[in-house]
């Protein structure tokens, strides 16, 4: 079995991972199409005896695998022991040490979203919407937001020093915060108004399954479950992870049928995905999913399993259009190779592939003057190299959740939806351009 | 023996290419690989590896060639920006190139709001004969139109063998007339080297790139020279190699054997014996009569052209005017793979005779001149140089600032030249102009340098092809 764990998802900064099931006999490069490959070790000898300097071989080989990978596909990638590293503990519910918060960027300065419950962040006192200015007396401004990141990581029980920028005022605050291991849930569920569940799905990691049905545990456990209107399953902005996590949520909501079928050039790419009866935990109540062009890969493998099996309303904007399956291959000592095995389609026999999921309605975010322009995805279909479709191609579509929940059109449109609103009542007007907000 | 010639260009779009001669062997036989065999096998090992399972698991069939090309150039990439692979196809155009002949018609043409315009017939070629006019457009070439044509597309339609004929129709003058030529193409030779005589009394020459024609090209322009220009009032030359990207090594050697009779005119070191070697000046080929030598230079000047400045500087054989030169301190060889075309490697670096390398670094001019830049192009004039390349090799102390590198069209704008022709006939430069550490603080100085990452021709706004 030369397989290892599928894995979908379109970005590795967002990504999760998978652990390598099987070694792969390392084979004489000479052994396989010799010519080609005869052509490659003429030019690395060449320039291994004549370059100028003493070449790094390990650097060249490494820029070869990058170079050959990059002529394939935009999700085929090489993880060396490191990257190998860094994406399985990810993919474990991404543990590392830090301080709790979610941020963004905004203006040049880290804006906190939220802090993430039962964190030191949290206890320390750190509010939604405070900017931080500075961290261990380095100014954030000029820092991008993955490097603004990793400076507040570090090993647990090390101290950060946090400048904070809090309210219309512009007060500044010092606060220093002790790091801890965060594990970051990759679901989230609340009630909202009382009658709906909702569940938020960051990524679909290991953890992303038991999160759902933690999710349900919760609900069935608040008061008057029964009156329970119907769910909303948020995937907007989640980019992907793991093929049998996005099997597994579906068949949450449902009883029997196909989710997910995937078919690759070799027979053990393809295979069918059918659901077990008895693991359906939604009580057959309705569900809205919202998805939007940040919703991909793993994320569009439930959405459009939801639509096709008619057990879903999608809300929201066009999905991202990732329609291929990577599997991990371990490369032994030497990390391993993220490759694109198979397209996958929906129980309907469509591919997604460089065209995304049309919701069944329309409903687009109203987003700020400053953000306008920046906070769309340009989706599959604009990736160098991407795979082909058949048909015409779609572009991405808007990738913006607003962090102020009152603000948000999209999660209150699939409760308005739930609560028994007509679709027409709710779809936004096709040109965005017209969409005001009335007082 | 594995030296091939020694290629120097800063460029492919530009650059001028190594015809290569012998064999190459395989580099599995070589001792130095034997040595390493087992880190290497093992590394090779891990590239098979990962070729193999996208052979395998990919979830197309992929294209192999692709992918090793693709590799190949990942591989090079990771070196310095002068080691490149060529295809089949790139190596035949590279040697077309550095060879300086090819079938053709002879017109310089040029692409002007999406028309095929020729700038200019070439003397004595099958265009000229047929009566080819500058400022002719040519709007179809053997029937199918231009329109649409990159200009590598049309220069394509146009070269060909020697004595094949082709068919074409331009649009001349404000009447638009339309006129059809059948035109036979024959040998036509690139002019690396062109000269005239500048105020009746100095010999210039111009320089724009050292293919396998511009040691002889140089030796007949000078005995034109002499024979246009009487002894006694010949006051000198000017070699102007502004925005000449570079070319063969050889050649190269030989340009500046034609102004010093002995001496070193350059060395290269490599990591192997056989990239290390001197080259010396050759008695009698000096044709210069000692005439006073002026050089002209830009951020445009790269490697051959540097280690013909470097080494006229050292010598104080020639007065070096204009603006920094660009800083390509490297030489590259040219090694055949086959039918699978060639590997431009970079094998060595060049010092001049005083034991300097320019790397990274440029050469200073005696002189610092700038010309005064048209509004439109401020600011795209200037060329970063080598030590602004990604990956370029390192050489201490560099010089990372911009160069101008451009050249008015227009010779009475010139002002680099100006000076020249003033310096050889013994007109005191203005003060400013002298100290080449002082450099006037000049308002029409583009303080913003341009960030194109590899070198192209700023002075000239569309590319000009000969074909």
């Amino acid at each position: 079995m030369r397989k290892g764990l599928s894995y979908l998802a379109y970005g590795v900064a967002a990504g999760v991972v998978l652990v390598g099931a099987s070694h792969d006999v390392l084979r004489a490069a000479a052994s396989s199409t010799t010519d080609k490959l005869a052509l490659f070790a003429e030019v690395f000898n060449k320039v291994r005896d004549n370059y100028a300097e003493k070449p790094d071989d390990e650097k060249m080989i490494k820029s070869a695998i990058d170079g050959m990978l990059a002529s394939l596909d935009p999700h085929s990638n090489y993880f060396d022991p490191k990257a190998l590293q860094d994406f399985q503990s990810s993919m474990k519910g991404e543990e590392f040490g830090g301080l709790g918060l979610e941020v963004m960027m905004e203006n040049g300065l880290v804006k906190v979203v939220s802090p993430i419950d039962d964190t030191p962040a949290a206890r320390a006192g750190m509010m939604s919407g405070d900017l931080v200015t500075r961290i261990d007396d380095t100014a954030v401004k000029g820092l991008s937001l993955k490097e603004a990141v990793e400076k507040m990581r570090g090993p647990a029980k090390s101290p950060v020093k946090l400048t904070v920028e809090r309210g219309s005022n512009g007060d500044l605050k010092e606060i220093t915060i002790v790091r801890e291991i965060i594990h970051v849930q990759s679901v989230r569920s609340h009630l909202e108004s009382g009658d709906i569940g909702y569940i938020r799905i960051t990524q679909f990691n290991q953890e992303a399954y038991d999160g759902v049905r933690k999710a349900f545990d919760h609900f069935r456990a608040e008061p008057g479950q029964t009156n329970l209107k119907g769910y909303v399953l948020d995937l907007r902005n989640n980019p992907g992870g793991l093929l049998n996590q996005a099997v597994e949520i579906t068949n949450a909501f449902v009883d029997n049928g196909d989710i997910v079928s995937t078919r690759g050039r070799n027979s053990d790419q393809g295979q069918r995905y059918s659901a077990r009866s008895g693991v359906n935990l939604s009580q057959d109540k309705p569900v809205v999913v919202l998805i939007n062009g940040g919703s991909a890969s793993a994320s569009e493998i439930v959405s459009g399993a939801l639509q096709d099996l008619k057990r879903a309303t999608l809300i929201g904007t066009r999905t991202f259009g990732k329609g291929s399956v990577q599997t991990i291959l371990p490369l032994g000592e030497n990390g391993a190779l993220k490759l694109t095995t198979a397209r996958y389609y929906t129980p309907s026999g469509r591919s997604i592939q460089a065209k995304g999921i049309d919701p069944d309605i329309k409903v687009l975010e109203s987003i700020p003057d400053d953000l306008k322009g920046k906070v769309s995805s340009m989706g599959e279909a604009s990736l160098f190299g991407h795979l082909k479709n058949d048909g015409e191609e779609e572009k991405g579509s808007d990738a913006y959740v607003p962090p102020d929940r009152d603000k948000d059109t999209q999660l209150d449109a699939a409760i308005k939806f739930l609560h028994g609103a007509k679709a027409e009542t709710l779809r936004s007007p096709d040109s965005p351009a017209t969409v005001t907000t009335v007082q | 023996m594995i030296r091939k010639a020694g290629y120097l260009g800063v460029g492919v779009v530009l650059g001028a290419a190594a015809a290569a001669t012998a064999p190459q062997m395989l580099m599995f036989a070589s001792p130095a690989a034997y040595a390493a065999a087992a880190d290497t096998y093992r590394q090779l090992n891990l590239f098979g590896d990962v070729f193999d399972k996208i052979r395998n698991d990919y979830v197309e069939k992929p294209d192999e060639s692709k992918m090793i090309e693709a590799a190949i150039n990942g591989m090079l990439s990771s070196l310095d920006p002068h080691s490149s692979y060529m295809d089949a196809k790139s190596f035949r155009d590279m040697q077309v190139q550095t060879k300086g002949e090819f079938g053709g018609l002879g017109i310089e043409v040029t692409q002007e709001d999406g028309l095929l315009k020729v700038v200019t017939p070439i003397d004595d070629t099958p265009a000229a004969k047929a009566g080819v006019l500058s400022g002719d457009i040519i709007t179809a070439i053997d029937d199918s139109s231009t329109q649409g044509l990159t200009l590598d597309q049309a220069v394509e339609k146009m070269r060909g063998s020697i004595n094949s004929p082709v068919k074409l129709k331009i649009v001349r003058g404000a009447k638009k007339d339309v006129k059809d030529f059948t035109i036979v193409r024959d040998l036509i030779h690139v002019q690396s080297v062109r000269s005239h005589v500048e105020d009746g009394d100095i010999g210039y020459i111009r320089i724009t790139q050292f293919t396998e024609q511009t040691g002889d090209g140089l030796k007949s322009a000078m005995e034109k020279l002499h024979s246009d220009i009487p002894a006694d009032k010949f006051k000198g030359y000017i070699l102007d190699l502004r925005n000449n990207p570079g070319g063969l090594l050889d050649q190269s050697i030989d340009v500046v054997n034609s102004f010093v009779d002995r001496g070193e005119i350059v060395s290269t070191r490599g990591r192997t014996a056989d990239e290390t070697q001197r080259f010396d000046a050759k008695p009698g080929g000096d044709l210069s009569g000692g005439k006073p030598l002026v050089v002209l230079i830009n951020g445009g000047s790269a490697s051959a052209s540097e280690i013909v400045s470097g080494a006229l500087q050292d010598h104080k054989r020639a007065t070096l005017i204009g603006t920094r030169s660009f800083g390509k301190g490297s030489v590259q060889t040219i090694m055949p793979l086959g039918e699978n075309g060639a590997l431009r490697l970079t094998t060595a670096r060049y010092y001049t005779p005083s034991g300097r390398s320019i790397q990274a670094k440029g050469i200073e001019p005696d002189v610092k001149v700038l010309e005064d830049v048209p509004d439109d192009l401020k600011g795209k004039d200037d060329m970063k140089g080598e030590a602004s390349l990604k990956g370029h090799l390192a050489n201490g102390a560099e010089d990372t600032s911009a160069s101008q590198a451009y050249v008015p069209p227009n010779e009475k704008d010139d002002k680099q030249l100006t000076a020249a022709i003033d310096l050889l006939h013994g007109v005191k430069l203005p003060e400013p102009a002298v100290k080449a550490d002082a450099a006037p603080a000049k308002s029409d100085a583009p303080a913003a340098a341009a960030t194109s990452p590899t070198p192209t021709d700023p002075g000239q706004a569309a590319p000009a092809k000969p074909n």
